[in-house]
């Protein structure tokens, strides 16, 4: 456990170092300019529209991150060789990607969370409106979904072969993933017996992350979020960033460091 | 001691495992799809989208998971739609599409449905669309009064039922919270039935009241014509002999 932290610990500097937070500032002032322009562009509900964007910006900042942190410690592990120093030490493999997974995901809730502050702050504050509760739902389902994202962008990682080819199928994944609900909707539609069975085959090997999409659901009237949803939500997470992370800890075992 | 993240050699026991989990990633997947998507997919986009607007934000929204941020979007793009004076050439058709279609991608935005019903109604006179619109918007957003007293307002309008609209506008703005797009509505009434004192006083407090730069600019537009009536009027009865 404790090697395990320290891999955590070591991931979290080595990406402040790489000034993952600079993300963080940029994102937050350049969703911050966009959501206050849109919302003095439309005609009224102008805190709704700056906390909408906000959760987009949310959004898009701890994917950012992802994204850049993958592209960054490719190149340093492996392409560098990086990893050769971590696993001569008394590590074992599965213990290092996991700790890797708790470093990425440390730094992504930290630039989410701040960024949530600092939207929740400018409504309250500046603006002189109500933070709903379901705003922090929403951040929480976002938080899930980043760390069903986290890991399989470093399953992704383990498996390929370059830097350009880990970016490429995380973000392709995380663009089919949103595209679940079109998905169904095909399966509903009178297709061939074997179309659909390749549908649901991809519908259940893709994140399904029309799951943690609170965000376009906040103000639905007909929503309901209660144990059960919570409950499921963190079951499915959990099970299948399992089901990623173990896909990505036999590909390292399998790999050859020469 | 055996480390706890120790991998099998055989790899026997992690393929299992990933068999379990992946299984159950499966099963509870599905029951979230019955919580994300409640009625029908189908319903809720071949049903209630115009397929005359050919939109590539549409295609967008659908498939990247952010209906509501691009219903925001395409909202601005309706206002600009109806601020180009070049549309009015056509007088606007696309409107009530268009107010449609933000309205599907973002249904809890009541602005959709007061701005664009205001604008067909009152300006464009198109109370069937004013009045289907306004029916979305209490379909979506059942709690919220402001849509039902629109819907109401604009029943009298309808029928050009002056004697009854105006003391239900009055009152319902006396009550305090009318959204300014009801008082606007009160103010034009005024104007239409020639009680142009009145709408002097509506349009002055909407233009000490409100927040909204293109409601201002109404309101000085609108106190400017009224001015110019009530000045002309003065001179002819003035000048009567």
């Amino acid at each position: 456990m404790y090697r395990l932290f320290r891999v955590a610990q070591f991931t979290f500097r080595e990406l402040i170092r790489s000034r993952m937070l600079y993300i963080w500032v940029i994102s937050c002032v350049v969703f911050c300019a966009l959501a206050f322009l849109l919302s003095i562009l439309s005609f009224g509900e102008v805190h709704k529209i700056f906390m909408d964007l906000g959760l987009v910006g949310m959004e898009f900042s701890g994917l950012l991150v992802l994204i850049l942190s993958l592209a960054v410690t490719y190149n340093t592990e492996f392409d560098q060789k990086a990893i050769y120093l971590q696993l001569c030490k008394p590590l074992t493999r599965g213990e290092y990607l996991l700790g890797r997974v708790l470093g990425f995901f440390l730094i992504i809730s930290l630039v989410i969370i701040s960024m949530g502050l600092v939207i929740g702050g400018l409504v309250v504050f500046i603006g002189g409106g109500k933070v709903g509760l379901l705003f922090v739902d929403s951040t929480i389902f976002l938080l899930l979904e980043m760390l069903v994202l986290t890991t399989l962008g470093l399953a992704f990682q383990m498996i390929g072969t370059s830097m350009v080819g880990v970016v490429l199928y995380s973000m392709f994944t995380i663009f089919l993933g949103h595209c679940i609900g079109q998905v169904e909707w095909l399966l509903s539609q009178k297709l061939s017996n074997t179309v659909k069975m390749i549908l649901r085959v991809v519908h259940f090997f893709l994140p399904n992350l029309e799951a943690f999409n609170l965000k376009d659901r906040i103000y639905d009237p007909d929503l309901v979020l209660g144990w059960v949803q919570w409950r499921e939500a963190f079951l499915y997470a959990f099970a299948y960033s399992f089901v990623v992370f173990l896909i990505g800890w036999i590909n390292l075992e399998k790999r050859q460091f020469e | 001691m055996r480390p706890l993240l120790a991998m099998d050699r055989s790899l026997k026991w992690p393929a299992v495992l990933l068999a379990v989990f992946f299984l159950a990633q499966a099963w509870l997947s599905s029951r979230l799809d019955h919580w994300v998507h409640p009625e029908p997919f189908e319903s809720s986009q071949s049903g209630t989208l115009d397929p005359r607007i050919v939109s590539s934000l549409r295609a967008v929204a659908f498939l990247t998971g952010y209906k509501v941020l691009i219903g925001h979007v395409f909202w601005i793009r309706v206002i600009q739609y109806y601020g180009d004076a070049e549309n009015g050439a056509d007088h606007y058709s696309k409107l009530y599409d268009y107010c449609r279609l933000a309205s599907d991608l973002n249904p809890q935005f009541i602005s959709v449905y007061s701005y664009g019903a205001a604008a067909l109604a009152y300006q464009l006179n198109r109370e069937d669309e004013a009045f289907k619109l306004l029916q979305k918007g209490v379909q979506a957003n059942p709690q919220d009064a402001s849509l039902k007293l629109m819907y109401a307002a604009l029943t009298y309008h309808g029928h050009s039922d002056y004697k009854k609209e105006i003391p239900f506008l009055e009152t319902q703005i006396a009550q305090g919270n009318a959204p300014t797009m009801m008082v606007n509505i009160l103010a034009n009434t005024y104007m239409k039935v020639g009680r142009n004192e009145d709408a002097i006083r509506l349009w002055r407090h909407i233009l000490a009241t409100t927040d909204s730069d293109v409601t201002k600019d109404e309101a000085a537009k609108k106190l400017k014509e009224l001015y110019a009536i009530t000045k002309v009027k003065k001179v002819d009865e003035a000048t009567k002999p």
